[in-house]
C-alpha cells in the first residue's frame, strides 16, 4: 500500500516543498532542519508534544511563524516563501493555503457575526459584491452541513453550539477554495463525535484533491486520515514515513513512546508509559470486590432553571474498582460529580459513601466522612491556594488545615506522598505555578491521597494533558489503585481513556445514564443507540 | 515586585512619612512666616520654589503641607475603606435579598459623582477638615465596596474553597486559612491606590475653599491662593500641584505593582 | 431576556436609586442640628427673616409629623418641583435648565476627546518598543494622577499666559472651550489608555486575530475589524463611571475657567448652604448618571450580546 500511495504522490507536483527549515525566536531554536513535501490529495500529519515545534512549522507555511525563518527551500504553491513579503503572503493566506485553528470558541471573533468572519476571507481576495459574498458564505456553510445557515451566519460564535462552531471554522477555511488546508490541533479537546465530524470533513477535503497538513499530539487521531506521518520532538523530525509503516513498525524510540501512550484497547493495569513495571495486583483489590459498594448513587436529579441537568442517575461503585462515566460536554457528568462530592444539593436522590448517608446531609454531620472521598479536577491549579508551595499544600491536607508548615512534624509524610506520586521531594518548596501540567496533576493526586480516602472522584483528570504525559498520569493512577485499593469514579469525554481505566462504564447523555455495563460489554457489544453512535465516532489505533 | 522596585517603594513611603511627621527635619523655616518685602520672588537661590503674595517660602510650605494633605488623604481612605470592607463583605456573604438591598444602596451612592457627593455632604455639615475627611471617605466608599464584594464573591465561589470543602474543612478554617489571606493582598493594593486618589479629592475640596482654610500650608489651599496670581506667579501653583502629582502617581505605581487595577475613584 | 424586559428592569432600578438618593437627602436635612427651617434657608449664620422662615416651614410642612413631611417631600420631587433657591430667588428648575446643558456639553466633549486620545495612544503603544511601552505606561499613570485643578492651572500658564494662544477664561467661543475640555479629558484619557492597551494586546495576540491573519487580512485590517472592538469594550464598560468622574471634574474646571454650569452652581449653593438648590442638583446629576448608564448598557448589548447578558 505504501508503495502505491507513494507512486501516486509522485505523479503530481508537490504543493509544498520544505527542506531544512529552521525557525528561531531570539536565541531559542523552535524548529530545526525540518524537511517534507506535500502533494495534492495527500495528508501529512505532524505529530508531537506541545512545544515540539509542530505549530511553528505549520505557521511558517503561511509566513506567520513570528520568528526568524531560514531554509534551503520553502516552496508554497509555486511561490518561494523565503522571498515573499507580508503583502504577498496575504495573497496566499486563506486563498491558496488556509488554516483551521484549535479552539473554535476563540478562533472566531466572539464580537462579530460568524458570517462576516467567514466572508472576510473573500473581502481580502476578490472583488465580490456584498450580496455575492453573502451567498458564497451561505453556500460554504451548507457544504459543511450546518443547519439553518442563514440564521447562523447572522449569529456570533458564542451563540453557536460546539459542533456548529467547528463546522463554521471549517467553512471559513474552505471558502477561499484553498489547495492546502492546515489543521492545527483541530481535533484536540473535542469529544469523539466532534472529532469524527472534523476528521470526516478533512477526509472530504483530501478526496477533493486538496493537500491536508494535520497537526496533533495524538497518533490515534491522525491514524485514519494521514498518508504520511512525521513525528516531531524538540524542533526536529525524528521519524518520517508512510502512515502504516510508522504506526505498525516504528523505528524511533520516541515514536514507540507516543504509540504506547494511546490508551484505547490497552487492557487495565497494563502500563502506557515506560515507567517501572507495576506491582502485581494485591489482595486488597481482589477482596474488596465482594464487600459493600464504596459509593452508591440513587436516583439523583437536579434541574437548573427548568432544564434537567441530571435526571434519575443511579450507579454503584464496588470497592477497589473504577467506574467510568463517559459523555459529551453538557451531558451532566460534572453536575453529577458535584452532587456526589456534596458540593451541590440534589433536588432528589441520595448518595451513600461506605454505606453511610453522604448527600443530602448537613455539612457538619458529614465532615468526618469527607476524609473518605477526594477529588481531582481538570485544572488542578485553580484548586490550590495560590500562596501555598507544594509542600505546604500537602502539610495543610495532612494536618487537616491546622498547619501548612511542612517542618511541623509532617516533613516525612510530605516526602512520602510526593514519592508515592513519583515527584521529586525537592519540589516541595516550589509554588505549583512553576510546575508543569503533569506535575501539577500529580501534586493534586498526592493531596487527595493525604487523608487516605476510599474513593476518588476524578473529573476529566487528564483532558488538559498531552497524550504522552497523560499516559504517565494514568499509569500512576493504576498503580495507586493496585497499592491502596482506592475506588475511582472516573469522569471523561475521552472514550479511549475510559476504556483503558474502567471496570464498569456508564454512558451519559442529556442528564441520563442510558447504558451501564462492564467495560468489555460496552465496547464490544453496545446495546443503546447512543453508545453505538459514540463508539463509531471513536478514533482507534488498535 | 522586583527587589529594586521594592526598595524604591519603601524609600518613597519613608520619605513622605518623614516629611509628614517631622517637616522641620527637612526644612527649618516657618511655613507661616510673612515677609512682604520678599513677596512674589521667582524660584532662585534664596527660595528654590519662590515665594507667595505675603513673601512666605513656597518650598517650606510644600514640605510642611505634606502633613495636612497626607493626613486628610489617609484618614479619608480609612473611613472609605473601612465602610467598604464592612459593606462589601456583608454583601458578599449575605443571602441574596440582603445583597440586593446593599447593592441598591451602593448604586444610589455611586450614582452621584464623587466630588458632587462630597459637596452634598458638606452642604449639610458645613466646611472644615473633619467634614472633608468624612465627605471624601463616604464618596469613595461605594466604588471600593463593589470591588471588595466582587473580590470576596470570586474567592467564595473559587475551586480553591471547593477543594477545601472536599477535604473536610469547616467554615472557620476556610475563612481563616484561605478567604481572608487571599482577600488581603488585593485589598492592600486597593488601599494604596485609594490613598493617592483621596489626597487628590481632599486637595480639591481645599481648593474649592471647603477643606483646610488658608493660610495653613495645605496643598489644595495653596493652589487656591495661587490661582489668583496665575499670570503673575506661576510657581505658586506649579509646586504644590507637583507634590500632589508625585504622591498620587507614586501611590498608583505601588498599588499597581501590588496587583491593583486603577479603575475606581 | 427581551428588550422590553430589559428596559422595564432598568427603569425600575433607576426609580429605586432616585428614591434612595431623595430619602438620604431628606434624612440629611433632619440631621442638621437646630431649626430645620433655618437649615433650609442657609443655616444659623444666614439670618433669614421670620417671614422667610415661615414660608419655608409652610413649603416643607415642617409643622407636620415627619412621615407627612417625607411624603410631601417625595410628592414634590415626583412633580419635578424642587422649590425655590433662596439664594438666587429663582425656581431651582429654571436654574438647572440654564446650567445643566452647559455642563453636559462640556462633559460630552471631554468624553469624546478622551476616547479619541486613548484610542490614538493605545494604537501607538502597539508599535512601541520596550522603552516606548515603559514610557507610555509612565505617562498614563502620571496623567491619571494629575488633579484637574492643577492641570487647568498649568494649561493656562502655558497656553494662555506664556504663549497667549488660547483664552484663560471660557468666553463662550470655541477657542474658550479648548482648555476646559483638555483639562477634563487628559486624566480620563490616561485611565482609558491603560484599559484599552491591555485588552488590545490580548485581542491582537488571540486565536481569532491569528485566524484573521491566516485568512489573509493585513495587520491593519485585523486592528480595525477586531482589535478596536475588543479594546473599546472594557472602556465602554466604564463610560458610566467616566461620565460621573467628568461631572466631578466639571465642578473644578468650571471654577477655574469661570464657566457657568452645574458644578459652579452646586459649589455656590453649598457655600451658601442653599438646600433646595443642592437637593435639585444632586438628584439631577444622579438622573444624568442613570441615563448614561442605560445608554452604555444599550450600546454594549449591541456590541456584545453574550457578555452583556452575563
Amino acid at each position: 500500500m505504501s508503495i502505491e500511495s507513494q507512486s501516486s504522490g509522485q505523479e503530481r507536483a508537490p504543493l509544498i516543498t520544505v527542506s531544512n527549515l529552521s525557525v528561531s525566536f531570539g536565541c531559542t531554536v523552535a524548529v530545526q532542519d525540518v524537511s517534507f513535501t506535500l502533494s495534492p490529495g495527500r495528508a501529512l500529519a505532524l505529530v508531537g508534544e506541545s512545544g515540539s515545534g509542530k505549530s511553528v512549522t505549520a505557521r511558517s507555511l503561511l509566513g506567520l511563524s513570528g520568528g526568524t525563518v531560514t531554509a534551503d527551500t520553502l516552496q508554497v504553491c509555486g511561490r518561494d516563501g523565503l522571498a515573499l513579503r507580508d503583502r504577498q503572503w496575504q495573497g496566499i493566506r486563506g486563498n491558496a493555503v488556509s488554516m483551521i485553528l484549535q479552539d473554535a470558541l476563540m478562533a472566531l471573533d466572539p464580537l462579530r457575526p460568524v458570517g462576516r468572519e467567514i466572508g472576510d476571507a473573500l473581502k481580502v481576495h476578490g472583488s465580490y459584491s456584498r450580496a455575492e459574498r453573502r451567498a458564497r458564505v451561505i453556500d460554504a456553510l451548507k457544504r459543511v452541513h450546518l443547519p439553518d445557515p442563514e440564521l447562523r451566519a447572522r449569529q456570533r460564535s458564542t451563540e453557536l453550539s460546539g459542533g456548529m462552531r467547528q463546522r463554521a471554522l471549517i467553512a471559513q477555511a474552505l471558502i477561499g477554495d484553498p489547495q492546502v488546508v492546515i489543521a492545527d490541533e483541530a481535533t484536540t479537546a473535542l469529544d469523539s463525535k466532534l472529532t469524527a465530524l472534523v476528521l470526516q470533513q478533512l477526509r472530504q477535503l483530501k478526496e477533493q484533491g486538496r493537500a491536508v497538513l494535520m497537526i496533533s499530539h495524538d497518533l490515534a487521531q491522525v491514524a485514519n486520515l494521514a498518508d504520511e506521518i512525521a513525528v516531531m520532538r524538540r524542533g526536529k523530525i525524528v521519524e518520517h514515513g508512510p502512515a502504516a509503516g510508522v504506526l505498525e513498525d516504528p523505528q524511533h524510540e520516541y515514536t514507540r513512546t507516543l504509540l504506547r501512550a494511546v490508551p484505547s484497547g490497552v487492557p487495565r493495569f497494563v502500563p502506557l508509559s515506560a515507567s517501572p513495571a507495576p506491582a502485581a495486583p494485591t489482595a486488597v483489590a481482589a477482596d474488596a470486590a465482594d464487600s459493600a459498594p464504596a459509593l452508591r448513587a440513587q436516583n439523583l436529579s437536579m434541574s437548573f432553571g427548568g432544564r434537567r441537568a441530571v435526571d434519575s442517575v443511579s450507579f454503584e461503585l464496588p470497592s477497589g474498582t473504577t467506574l467510568g462515566l463517559v459523555g459529551e460536554s453538557g451531558s451532566g457528568k460534572t453536575t453529577t460529580a458535584r452532587i456526589v462530592l456534596g458540593l451541590q444539593k440534589p433536588d432528589s436522590g441520595q448518595v451513600q459513601l461506605l454505606g453511610q448517608e453522604f448527600a443530602p446531609r448537613k455539612e457538619s454531620q458529614r465532615r468526618e466522612l469527607r476524609r473518605a472521598m477526594g477529588a481531582i479536577y481538570q485544572n488542578p491549579l485553580g484548586s490550590f491556594d495560590p500562596r501555598y508551595t507544594a509542600g505546604q499544600l500537602l502539610a495543610d491536607a495532612l494536618s487537616k488545615g491546622k498547619s501548612k508548615r511542612a517542618a511541623g512534624g509532617y516533613r516525612d509524610e510530605v516526602a512520602q506522598l510526593l514519592e508515592q506520586v513519583e515527584l521529586d521531594p525537592a519540589l516541595a518548596s516550589r509554588n505549583p505555578r512553576e510546575l508543569s501540567g503533569g506535575q501539577r496533576q500529580r501534586l493534586a493526586i498526592a493531596r487527595a491521597l493525604a487523608p487516605q480516602p476510599a474513593v476518588l472522584v476524578l473529573d476529566e483528570p487528564v483532558s488538559a494533558l498531552d497524550v504522552s504525559i497523560q499516559a504517565t498520569v494514568l499509569d500512576l493512577l493504576d498503580r495507586i489503585q493496585q497499592e491502596t485499593g482506592t475506588s475511582y469514579l472516573f469522569i471523561s469525554h475521552d472514550l479511549s481513556v475510559i476504556e483503558h481505566m474502567s471496570d464498569r462504564v456508564a454512558v451519559m447523555t442529556r442528564g441520563r445514564i442510558v447504558e451501564q455495563a462492564d467495560t468489555a460489554q460496552i465496547f464490544g457489544d453496545p446495546q443503546h443507540e447512543y453508545t453505538k453512535s459514540l463508539l463509531s465516532a471513536m478514533p482507534r489505533l488498535r | 515586585m522586583s527587589r529594586l522596585s521594592k526598595i524604591l517603594a519603601w524609600l518613597f513611603i519613608a520619605f513622605w512619612a518623614l516629611t509628614a511627621l517631622a517637616p522641620a527635619l527637612i526644612t527649618p523655616g516657618d511655613p507661616l512666616a510673612i515677609n512682604p518685602a520678599q513677596a512674589f520672588q521667582a524660584p532662585g537661590a534664596g527660595h528654590v520654589f519662590g515665594t507667595d503674595e505675603s513673601g512666605r517660602d513656597i518650598y517650606t510650605r510644600v514640605i510642611h503641607g505634606a502633613g495636612d494633605s497626607l493626613f486628610i488623604g489617609l484618614a479619608a481612605t480609612a473611613v472609605g475603606m473601612g465602610l467598604a470592607i464592612v459593606l462589601g463583605t456583608l454583601a458578599a456573604m449575605a443571602p441574596r435579598w440582603l445583597d440586593g438591598i446593599i447593592l441598591r444602596v451602593l448604586e444610589a451612592l455611586y450614582s452621584i459623582p464623587s466630588l458632587l457627593l462630597a459637596l452634598l455632604i458638606i452642604a449639610f455639615t458645613g466646611p472644615g477638615v473633619g467634614p472633608a475627611i468624612i465627605a471624601v471617605g463616604l464618596s469613595t466608599a461605594p466604588g471600593y465596596a463593589r470591588l471588595v464584594r466582587s473580590q470576596i464573591r470570586t474567592l467564595k465561589n473559587s475551586e480553591m474553597l471547593e477543594a477545601a470543602t472536599v477535604l473536610g474543612r469547616g467554615t472557620w478554617l476556610k475563612v481563616r486559612n484561605h478567604l481572608v489571606p487571599n482577600a488581603l493582598k488585593p485589598l492592600l493594593a486597593l488601599v494604596t491606590l485609594g490613598v493617592g486618589q483621596a489626597v487628590i479629592w481632599a486637595a480639591a475640596l481645599s481648593f474649592l475653599g471647603l477643606g483646610t482654610p488658608p493660610p495653613a500650608p495645605e496643598w489644595g489651599a495653596m493652589l487656591s491662593a495661587g490661582r489668583t496670581y496665575l499670570h503673575l506667579a506661576w510657581w505658586m501653583s506649579l509646586f504644590p500641584g507637583l507634590a500632589i502629582v508625585v504622591v498620587a502617581a507614586g501611590a498608583t505605581l505601588i498599588g499597581r505593582a501590588l496587583g491593583g487595577k486603577a479603575r475606581t475613584i | 431576556m427581551g428588550t422590553l424586559g430589559w428596559a422595564a428592569r432598568k427603569l425600575g432600578g433607576a426609580l429605586v436609586v432616585l428614591w434612595l438618593v431623595a430619602t438620604a437627602i431628606f434624612i440629611g436635612i433632619r440631621l442638621i442640628p437646630g431649626d430645620p427651617a433655618e437649615a433650609i434657608m442657609g443655616g444659623p449664620g444666614s439670618q433669614a427673616s421670620a417671614q422667610a422662615l415661615a414660608a419655608a416651614r409652610a413649603e416643607f410642612g415642617l409643622d407636620q409629623p415627619a412621615a407627612v413631611q417625607y411624603l410631601m417631600f417625595l410628592g414634590k420631587l415626583a412633580r419635578l418641583d424642587f422649590g425655590t433657591s433662596y439664594a438666587l430667588k429663582r425656581p431651582v428648575t429654571d436654574v438647572m435648565a440654564e446650567v445643566l446643558p452647559k455642563t453636559i456639553i462640556l462633559a460630552l466633549l471631554a468624553l469624546a476627546a478622551a476616547w479619541a486620545l486613548a484610542l490614538l495612544f493605545a494604537a501607538l503603544a502597539m508599535r512601541a518598543n520596550r522603552f516606548g511601552a515603559w514610557l507610555g505606561g509612565m505617562v498614563e499613570i502620571v496623567a491619571a494622577a494629575v488633579p484637574h485643578f492643577w492641570l487647568g492651572a498649568v494649561l493656562i500658564m502655558v497656553f494662555s499666559s506664556a504663549l497667549g494662544w488660547l483664552p484663560a477664561v471660557d468666553n463662550g467661543t470655541a477657542a474658550g472651550l479648548v482648555l476646559p475640555v483638555l483639562t477634563l479629558a487628559l486624566p480620563l484619557a490616561g485611565f482609558l489608555t491603560q484599559l484599552m492597551r491591555d485588552s488590545l494586546a490580548t485581542a491582537m495576540s488571540s486565536q481569532f486575530a491569528l485566524a484573521a491573519r491566516a485568512r489573509g487580512e493585513s495587520r491593519l485590517a485585523v486592528f480595525w475589524r477586531h482589535g478596536l472592538r475588543h479594546a473599546s469594550l472594557p472602556a465602554l464598560n466604564l463610560t458610566g463611571w467616566a461620565f460621573s468622574s467628568l461631572l466631578s471634574g466639571a465642578v473644578v474646571v468650571e471654577v477655574i475657567f469661570a464657566r457657568p454650569g452645574l458644578g459652579r452652581s452646586l459649589l455656590s449653593a453649598v457655600l451658601a448652604r442653599d438646600i433646595p438648590m443642592v437637593t435639585g442638583l444632586a438628584l439631577f446629576s444622579a438622573l444624568v448618571y442613570i441615563l448614561v448608564m442605560a445608554l452604555t448598557d444599550a450600546v454594549q448589548r449591541a456590541i456584545d450580546p453574550a457578555g452583556a447578558a452575563s
